[in-house]
């Protein structure tokens, strides 16, 4: 099957689905008794009146709840979403009056429908168990009591009670703000249209087709795959050189015979502990062309100039990706410590028998064995490298510009560290925005492809 | 043989203790600059002409809020560590040992949640927090909140840890008419301590490198400045020229303590990262 | 209160989201005024009460300045305040925020910044693009116009409105240098060849759009732009793709193959500095870097393909801002304490604290600010600089991407075909950026 007969019989089975589920609406309806039709109205009474309270109550209060949010709050921005706004600030004398504000217009604009779509889902379930209880009954059978439903929310429902917490707060904290910024790549919002004093309003793809070089400032798209390039390749570069340089030192600590292996561990491990901004600030300024690094060498008559660490783009991100080993070694080494013992060591002691030698036998057997395991772990490095903000920021802000990149973007700047200054030093809110869903594609679509093609996850049940 | 493993030996030793070097060196200058009583700029030379304690005493004088600025940070990591601790228990367990409709799409799009860059929002977070009236003035109870509320999405490692707890032992707790939230929290609970520490371990330090958010978020009050959002300003802005060896013995103070911790939790957070993250 | 039926709104939602028996999302914020109304409803005024006995009711000023004039600042508000009991019911917080930070923070949320805050010149036109200052009221700004300099008054100035206080005239930067390593500080080469001769360090921040221009300008080039009334900018002057921007730009290129040459404008972050292009602002930090050592002029002159040129740059000024305000009654004691805080009495005071260079031609006259050395330099200076004007953000990080090209060494062995290639990129690029 090819993909456009999936993609469209996933869509006919969606309308099919509603189409059965309206239908289903309606026959609850006509088969209803009048607790179950009242329950249209008012959400909850039909279990309140089967003596269903804890269902029942919560129910209605979840519909007053909402439907007050709604008329109350929300209206008034979601009947403006479409034009964001159109009453100007104004001056009555030297005195402001603030006209609508864009920004919570579209913000609460948001919750607004979020609200609606809960409301529509709960009003759904409602519907269902009045119908479900209805049956149950002229089965003749009992309804769950309300002690019953309570206590179910300790065991078969327990990860209703468990999530409900994170759910809600991912939702509000991280969801509803990524919807938010994905509706600003839409909008002109940016220095020149700020809110409260200035509105901004809806603007279509065109500043997608600034990012792929249609519009004025055409230098803008070749920065973004220039930057996109660089992120890649330092991560790339740093995954790769802490995790084998990170299991070499682990192998050579836990080499029999070695001796202090806890004091070697934690002398490694002073760069977890110690807060970035305090040890990355200092190095940064350490390797300064006027630093200590470049005085003491000079001083010692190894170098006759001071060394442009930071200022050339090359050096600077070698360096950067040397210094990122300081801090992402020992992440590797402890966790190569750790598996290490899980090695069996009969399978070390028949190659010995064979006569292999130390690097034979990390070759064939160190080596698959840590891939095999600690595959989700590069993962989460690799992606936490692609928007490793601490490193570059602490280090060089991302230096050096160059003339040939635009928008501030500098020779060592990652995608994350160029989006952090167009939004906070240029409030280019809609140009981060776009990039920003660009980042999140190429992220995303990486992840989630190793992610699911990754052995221990796909086999996740059978694994204990 | 014996005499190639001595060797072999010989070299790693001399292999390890540059390591040593290369990795303890700025912290030693780090802790050399905070003694230093010459002017406070940066200098080019290691050891300082004169040593003296007055960068601390500085920090410690009325003329610097620095111990309302690191009480505040200490405040933030602690409470991030204890709620974050349990919701990430929470949020592994249903997803590690319960089945229900949705599970897996909640899994996938919470792992690519987490790609979305984190600045995007910030100014959505702001004015989301400031609804709450958690800025400015309110602003530690606002960042332990952004903390906590979103912290449901590193279950990653925690699920990983969960997952090696053998499945059988759950299945016997049921037929002896043990609830779910029983067996959470008398069964698994108790079986997974290094795990637990090593996710209050890696909340409890997050805080103390938090500048961009925090800085986003206490504008305009020094009150509610974390060390971090505090500190960077001596170095990196003009206001404060000669505040570099001010900088540094912050720095080290601030370094202590979460030094210290790392350092006694140590094993545990090698038994939780590798009994996490990797399967075998 | 509001908090915390809000928080109440969000726990009830989720116990009763729980007992529904779903684990639906219920995500709604409860709360029945936008937040925007806040300060739009007016304090507690009664404005039909006589003049003589008017009530401007109560609130709180929050104002903003860099963290070295806090305490002066506190000091000075409550002297304004005891001299003005008629706006007893205002209390008045002063918060260190820098000048580089302030326009940021304006930016990011108008209603949570300060009433009153410090900025300098070059960021006015992103406020007034953004709406986030107001003029000065018509009947103090003809008495601030006559008592600041010409240029003060010109940078606090935009589509000829008047829309900030002058604080400081001292935005401008000049030589310190050390007596015992440089002997003659009026050639660039002189003191190059002296900082070379002792392993010391000459820096000057020639990545920056603010002190570059010093080798431009000096050579005779100009870069400014026209702004129209609501701040944007509608024009460009600018010739450096020109045989005088070229011989700007070798020079810069020579500096920057010095050894000596350091990228830096800040005496606490240079270890090893002889000389530093600087501003008044380091004029502690310098005379504890110096010792007795310390001396200060006017920047030197350079020299390309035998013509001499004087090195130039901007003069620049502290301004003080007031946000809009809902309220008439405070905006009228937000003016007044911004007056007072920019007055020629509480200018020299300032000087007198912490060294600010006044702006007011008052102030200026008195004999310890005309004693000042670090402030006569930058008098001797400014006659060659041009007062700052408005430029668009982007030309600072332009100027920084010339600047690190250069120090990068990409023109390194360019000729002057190529150089005059990346001037004309230059000024294209500063063009585009009117519309």
């Amino acid at each position: 099957m090819d993909e456009k007969t999936r993609r469209g019989g996933k869509l006919a089975r969606f309308f099919q689905w509603l189409g059965s589920d309206l239908k289903d609406i309606g026959a609850t309806f006509v088969q209803g008794d009048w607790k179950t039709r009242m329950s249209y109205l008012i959400m909850g009474f039909g279990q309140i009146a089967r003596g269903q309270f804890v269902r029942g109550i919560s129910m209605l209060v979840l519909q007053v709840l909402l439907l007050a949010f709604i008329v109350f709050f929300g209206w008034d921005y979601l009947s403006k979403i479409t034009t964001l706004g159109t009453v100007e600030s104004s001056m009555r004398g030297r005195v402001i009056t603030y006209g609508d504000n864009s920004f919570f217009i579209l913000l609460y604009g948001i919750l607004t429908i979020v609200a609606v779509l809960v409301l529509i889902y709960l009003w759904r379930v409602n519907l269902r168990q009045n119908r479900d209880a209805q049956r149950t009954l002229a089965l003749g059978k009992r309804l769950p009591t309300n002690a019953r439903d309570a206590s179910s929310l300790l065991n078969e429902h327990f990860d209703k009670t468990l999530l409900a917490l994170p759910v809600l707060g991912i939702f509000i904290f991280t969801v509803l703000p990524i919807i938010f910024m994905i509706c600003i790549a839409f909008t002109n919002y940016d220095k020149n249209h700020q809110p409260p004093g200035k509105l901004f309003s809806w603007v279509g793809l065109s500043n997608f087709k600034e990012l792929f070089g249609i519009g004025a400032n055409s230098n803008f798209g070749s920065t973004f795959f220039y930057v996109l390039l660089w992120t890649l390749v330092w991560a790339f570069f740093a995954t790769f050189l802490t995790y084998f340089l990170g299991m070499a030192v682990a192998i050579m600590i836990n080499k029999k015979g070695i001796r202090f292996k806890k004091l070697w561990r934690t002398i490694l491990v002073m760069t977890i502990a110690v807060p970035q901004f305090v040890s990355l600030l200092y190095v940064g300024k350490m390797f300064a062309t006027d630093g200590l690094v470049n005085a003491m060498l000079l001083r010692w008559g190894w170098i006759r100039t001071a060394i442009p660490f930071w200022t050339n783009p090359v050096y600077a991100r070698i360096l950067i990706i040397v210094i990122n080993l300081w801090i992402g070694i020992p992440y590797t080494m402890l966790i190569v410590t750790g598996l290490l013992m899980n090695i069996p060591a009969e399978l070390y002691e028949s190659a010995r028998i064979d006569g292999a030698n130390a690097f034979q036998t990390f070759k064939s057997i160190t080596l698959p064995y840590m891939l095999f395991v600690t595959g989700p772990f590069l993962l989460t490095q690799f992606i936490g490298h692609l928007n490793n903000f601490n490193v570059i920021f602490l280090l060089n802000k991302g230096q050096p510009q160059s003339m040939q990149l635009s928008n501030k973007a500098g020779a060592t700047d990652l995608l994350v560290t160029w989006l952090y200054k167009i939004t906070v030093e240029d409030n280019n809110y809609k140009i981060a925005a776009v990039i920003g869903i660009m980042v999140f594609i190429v992220t995303a679509v990486i992840s989630l492809v190793v992610y699911n093609t990754m052995p221990s996850v796909k086999d996740e049940e059978g694994f204990q | 043989m014996a005499g190639s493993n001595r060797r072999s030996n010989a070299i790693i030793y001399a292999v390890l203790i540059v390591i040593s070097i290369i990795w303890l060196f700025p912290f030693f200058c780090l802790i050399l600059q905070s003694f230093r009583g010459e002017y406070g700029g940066m200098v080019n030379y290691l050891f300082p002409k004169e040593f003296s304690l007055k960068n601390y005493q500085f920090l410690f004088s009325n003329s610097s809020k620095f111990v309302r600025w690191y009480l505040n940070t200490l405040t933030i990591a602690v409470f991030v560590a204890v709620f974050q601790t349990i919701i990430i228990i929470c949020v592994s367990y249903a997803l590690s040992r319960m089945r229900f409709k949705g599970r897996r799409l909640l899994m996938n799009s919470w792992l690519v949640l987490g790609m979305f860059p984190g600045f995007l929002t910030m100014i959505c977070l702001y004015f989301l927090l400031k609804l709450l009236g958690l800025t400015q003035a309110g602003a530690i109870p606002g960042l332990i909140l952004i903390s906590v509320a979103s912290s449901g999405m590193g279950y990653y490692i925690c699920k990983g840890y969960f997952d090696t707890i053998p499945k059988s032992l759950d299945e016997a707790a049921i037929i002896d008419g043990a609830s779910r939230a029983q067996i959470l929290w008398k069964m698994t609970i108790p079986l997974s301590k290094p795990i637990i520490i090593y996710t209050a371990l890696v909340a409890f330090m997050a805080p103390w490198c938090d500048y961009i958010f925090a800085s986003y978020v206490a504008f305009g009050n020094e009150d509610s400045y974390n060390v971090a959002v505090a500190m960077q300003r001596w170095v990196w802005t003009n206001d404060y020229q000669g505040y570099f060896t001010r900088f540094c013995a912050g720095g080290i103070l601030v370094a202590i303590p979460v030094t210290i911790l790392f350092m006694c939790l140590q094993k545990y957070y090698v038994e939780g990262i590798t009994g996490g993250s990797v399967k075998g | 209160m509001k908090k915390q039926v809000l928080a109440l709104v969000l726990a009830a939602l989720m116990v009763c989201a729980l007992f529904a028996g779903c684990a639906s999302k219920p995500a709604a914020n409860e709360q029945n005024t936008p937040a925007t109304d806040e300060q739009n409803t007016p304090a507690t005024t009664e404005q039909n009460t006589p003049a003589e006995t008017k009530d401007y009711g109560t609130g709180e000023i929050k104002i903003w300045v860099a963290d070295n004039v806090t305490a002066f600042t506190e000091e000075q508000a409550k002297a304004f305040m005891d001299a003005h009991p008629e706006f007893a019911g205002y209390t008045v917080t002063v918060e260190p925020v820098g000048e580089g930070d302030a326009t940021n923070n304006v930016l990011t949320d108008v209603e949570s910044a300060a009433d009153i805050f410090g900025f300098a010149q070059d960021q006015l036109s992103r406020l007034v693009t953004a709406g986030a200052v107001i003029p000065v009221a018509d009947e103090n700004a003809a008495k601030v116009a006559a008592d600041n300099d010409a240029g003060s008054v010109a940078a606090a100035t935009l589509g000829g409105v008047m829309y900030a206080y002058p604080l400081t005239s001292d935005n401008g930067y000049f030589l310190y240098y050390d007596k015992s390593v440089v002997t003659d500080p009026t050639t660039l080469e002189a003191v190059i060849k002296s900082c070379e001769d002792a392993g010391k360090g000459f820096y000057m921040e020639i990545n920056s759009g603010w002190y570059q221009p010093a080798f431009f300008f000096g050579a005779g080039c100009t870069l400014t732009y026209d702004t129209a009334d609501d701040g944007s900018f509608t024009a460009c002057n600018i010739d450096y793709a020109s045989d005088n921007g070229l011989a700007a730009l070798k020079a810069l290129i020579a500096l920057h193959k010095s050894p000596a040459f350091n990228n830096g404008s800040s005496v606490g972050n240079a270890t090893n500095a002889a000389a530093i292009v600087d501003g008044t602002w380091d004029a502690g930090a310098a005379k504890e870097l110096f010792g007795e050592n310390y001396a200060c002029a006017k920047l030197p002159t350079f020299t390309v393909d035998g013509a001499t040129y004087q090195l130039s740059g901007f003069g620049g000024f502290k301004l003080l801002g007031v946000k809009p305000q809902t309220d008439e009654n405070k905006l009228a004691v937000c003016d007044a304490l911004a007056a007072y805080l920019s007055s020629p009495e509480v200018q020299l005071a300032r000087y007198n604290a912490v060294q600010w260079g006044p702006s007011a031609l008052e102030a200026q006259k008195n004999e310890a600010v005309q004693a000042d050395e670090a402030l006569a330099a930058l008098g001797e200076q400014l006659a060659f600089a041009i007062p700052q004007g408005q430029y668009p953000g982007d030309y600072w990080s332009l100027a920084t991407a010339l600047g690190d090209s250069i120090i990068g060494g990409e023109y390194d062995t360019a000729d002057d075909v190529a150089l005059m290639d990346a001037l004309k990129t230059f000024q294209d690029t500063c063009i585009s950026y009117a519309k």
